[in-house]
Formats: structure tokens, sequence, C-alpha cells
């Protein structure tokens, strides 16, 4: 049994890690491995941590705003280092006006407030193992 | 560079994950390079460890490539972890001459993951002068780090309990170095003189040196590295280090056979598993014994 490993990050000036912290909880809860790089990396650094921890999968939490221009940075960089196979996945207080266009730049799934953790932890699993497949 | 970084995290996981080939692979790597210095640091949690490795790694990055592997516990429920020792160390993420890498213990006992030492290997193949491992937060008989770092730093905290606790037999007895981390709190001072003893105990040879330091300002982090390269020096002398790493590939040997038995065993329903001890569980234990000494045997044949 392989464990998922995942990481969870807080890109940009954003101080609220409690879903962040919440999320991992849950994500760990259901036998995964969760590298939680803490507050205010940037893009850069989330990408490289990405890679240096060899994650199956990055999750991204912004509650300041700054998501369109923070989240596809990150999938930007991973595909710059030939690590576009590292799914990226986004939550937060995010308008869904903007998710079309996160989707569109390769956030494969946005969680907004409400989301039940069961959901996210199902899609994060099965969206790994197809990647495996 | 990066792409060989992605292949070293990818082996790193294989290894992790008892890939047969990988592990294979592995092994054909040495293990005796003399030029790297493998730091073990253990202690109880929240003593400041992660901080402590932030800083030392910092200046061994100045002029060399320092690899840093940092253990957390898994979930004894769940199997899985919340690996959050990179917090202290966000600073060293863009150090291009700076690998870090977090661990599971994946239910290992003893502070570390049971592949550590085949995970050391890939390291050394991949050109690190230094390699950091960082244990779980660490008891009193969490020792298993003195068989795979050359050099171990035990880091203690003031007011963890009365002098009795250093007298104990465990953690205190595998410190090569010393540490009083947190140096600025009340109760330092008691703490070094419990600690003085132990750390005049010369220990085959080596007295371990009692360092203080403040790792959240980078207090007394140059004095540590002196005594650091102190021991390192030492090792280098009369085969020791190469003594040690005989000793981390017999470690290495034992942890993996160890976890391939949980492995096998997690698989049968305990259920099942009791049921079958009863029955025949001498049997069982007398064929394990066998294979083991077949095994052996293929070894002194050589």
């Amino acid at each position: 049994m392989t464990p998922i490993r995942v990481l969870i990050a807080k890109p940009g000036l954003d101080g609220h890690d409690r879903g962040a912290k919440v999320v991992s909880r849950a994500l760990r809860d259901a036998g995964m491995e969760v590298i939680y790089t803490g507050l205010r990396q940037s893009p850069e650094q989330i990408v490289l941590a990405a890679i240096q921890e060899d994650v199956d999968i990055v999750g991204l939490s912004c509650l300041s705003g700054a998501h369109n221009s923070l989240f596809p940075k990150v999938v930007e960089g991973l595909r710059a280092k030939g690590a576009e196979d590292i799914v990226v996945f986004g939550g937060g207080v995010i308008p869904d006006a903007d998710i079309p266009g996160l989707i569109a730049a390769g956030i494969e799934a946005v969680f907004t407030p409400g989301t039940s953790l069961e959901e996210i932890v199902s899609w994060v699993r099965k969206r790994v193992q197809k990647n495996h497949e | 560079m990066s792409d060989e970084l992605r292949q070293l995290a990818k082996a790193i996981s294989k290894v992790e994950n008892l890939d047969f080939q990988a592990l294979a692979d592995a092994a054909t790597l040495p293990l005796d390079s003399a030029a790297v210095h493998v730091i073990g640091v253990t202690g109880p949690p929240g003593g400041g460890k992660s901080t402590l490795c932030n800083q030392l790694i910092k200046e061994l990055a100045v002029h060399h490539r320092v690899a840093a592997l940092l253990v957390d516990p898994s979930s004894p429920f769940s199997g899985g972890a919340i690996l959050g020792d990179r917090i202290r160390m966000q600073a060293l993420v863009s150090n291009p001459n700076v690998y870090i890498r977090s661990l599971s213990n994946r239910g290992n006992v003893g502070g570390v993951a049971s592949s550590l030492v085949s995970i050391l290997r890939l390291l050394m193949h991949n050109g690190f002068r230094y390699i950091v491992i960082e244990t779980i937060g660490a008891g009193q008989s969490e020792v298993k780090i003195a068989s795979i770092a050359d050099t171990t730093l035990v880091v203690s905290v003031p007011n963890l309990g009365d002098d009795i606790q250093a007298f104990k037999s465990g953690i205190l007895e595998i410190a090569d170095i010393l540490i009083i981390n947190k140096a600025d709190l009340p109760g330092a001072d008691s703490l070094y003189s419990a600690l003085r003893e132990s750390a005049q105990n010369p220990r085959l040879g080596w007295t371990p040196p009692l360092c203080q330091t403040i790792a959240t300002e980078g207090t007394g982090i140059s004095a540590l590295l002196e005594e650091i390269h102190n021991h390192g020096h030492w090792l280098r002398q009369e085969g020791r280090l190469l003594e040690k790493r005989k000793r981390a590939a017999k470690f290495e040997f034992l942890e993996l056979s160890r976890m391939l038995l949980q492995k096998h065993l997690d698989a049968v329903p305990a259920e099942v598993l009791a049921r079958n001890l009863n029955r025949k569980g001498i049997n069982l234990l007398q064929k394990l014994n066998k294979v083991y000494d077949e095994l052996l045997n293929t070894f002194s044949e050589v």
C-alpha cells in the first residue's frame, strides 16, 4: 500500500490557515501523507517543495482574493520544471465567476466554503489513482 | 539540475515504498564515502530540532550541498501523517545547495523510517556533502538514529523534569554532542549542571561536549558546528567512520527485513493470525528461524 503524498500550501500574504489545516487533517485521517508548508509561500517555493517531496498532488488555499494570480503560477511553474504530472487543486473564498478561469489555467478542482471534507478526500483519492493507472 | 532532483525524489519514494528493484539498485551504491558527514538530530517534541536543523543547514549550505531528511510520525489509526518540519525551513527551500525531504516513519518505532539508510545511499550518490536527519520527537528510548548517523546530536530543553531524568539510561547515552536549546529559559542552568555529568563520561574514547544554543536567534550555532566538525575529524581517524557505516548497513538490513515481515503480517486478518498462532505458532517461528539460518549461511559462504 503506497500512501498518497499531498502538499498543502498557502501562497501569498494570507494568514488564514484554519481551512488548510482542517483539510490537511482530513487527508491524514484518510491515510495520506500530508506535507504542510505553512504560511506565506511564493509560487516558486511551492513548486520546489512539491518536486523535492515528490508529491502526487498539490492543494492551494487562498482566502485573500489573490487566487487568480497565484494559483496559475504554481501550475505554470510545475510545467516549466517538467512536473506537469503533479495535479493541482485549490480552495478558499473564491467567487463562482473565477472558477472557470482557474480550471482553464490547470487548477483541476476548486473547493469553496461549504464543501464537505468527504468530497475533497474522495476527489483527491480518485484523481491520484487515475494518474497512477 | 531540476531534472536530476526530480529523479532523486522519485527514487527516494520507490525506496520508501519498499520497491524491490529500487532497494536492490540502492544497495549497489556505496555507503562508505568518507567525504560525507551524516548528522542526526534527536530530542523531545517541541525542543527546537527543526529550528536548530534550519540554522545548521543554512551555515553548511554556504559552501556545500546539504540534504535534510525530516522524519515525522504516522497515525497509528489511518497510517496517514502530517509532515510539518519544513515550516521551520522556509528560507532554505529555494537554496540550490539544499534538498529537503519529509518522511513518515510509517509505523516504524524508534524515531526513524526503516528505509533511511537506503535513502542515505541515494543522497551520497547524488553528491551531497552533509546529510542532516531529524528524527521524530523522541522520548527516552528512541535510539535508532545512533545506528544510522555518524554524529548524533541530542537536543534537550529546560524544565522537562528533575535531574533524575538526565540520570536515566537511553537517549542521553547516544549523544555524541549534547545540546541545551532554548538556553535563555529559566532552568537552563540546572539542566546544564545535570547534563554536565553525562557529558563528561567518555564513551569509546569520545567525550560528548555540551553546547548551549538559542536556535531561533542563531545563538551558539557556530560553536556547535565546530563541535560537529571536531567529531567528524575524530571519526575519520583509526577507521571509526567506516566502522559506523558498516553498522549502518547492518541496521539497514535489519530494519528492512522487519518492515517486510510487518507488511506481510498486516495483510493477514488479526483473527486468522491469532487462530493459527495458537495452533501452529511454534512451527511458524521455527520455520522463520530456519529461513534466517539458511540466509546467513549463504552470507558466510561468500
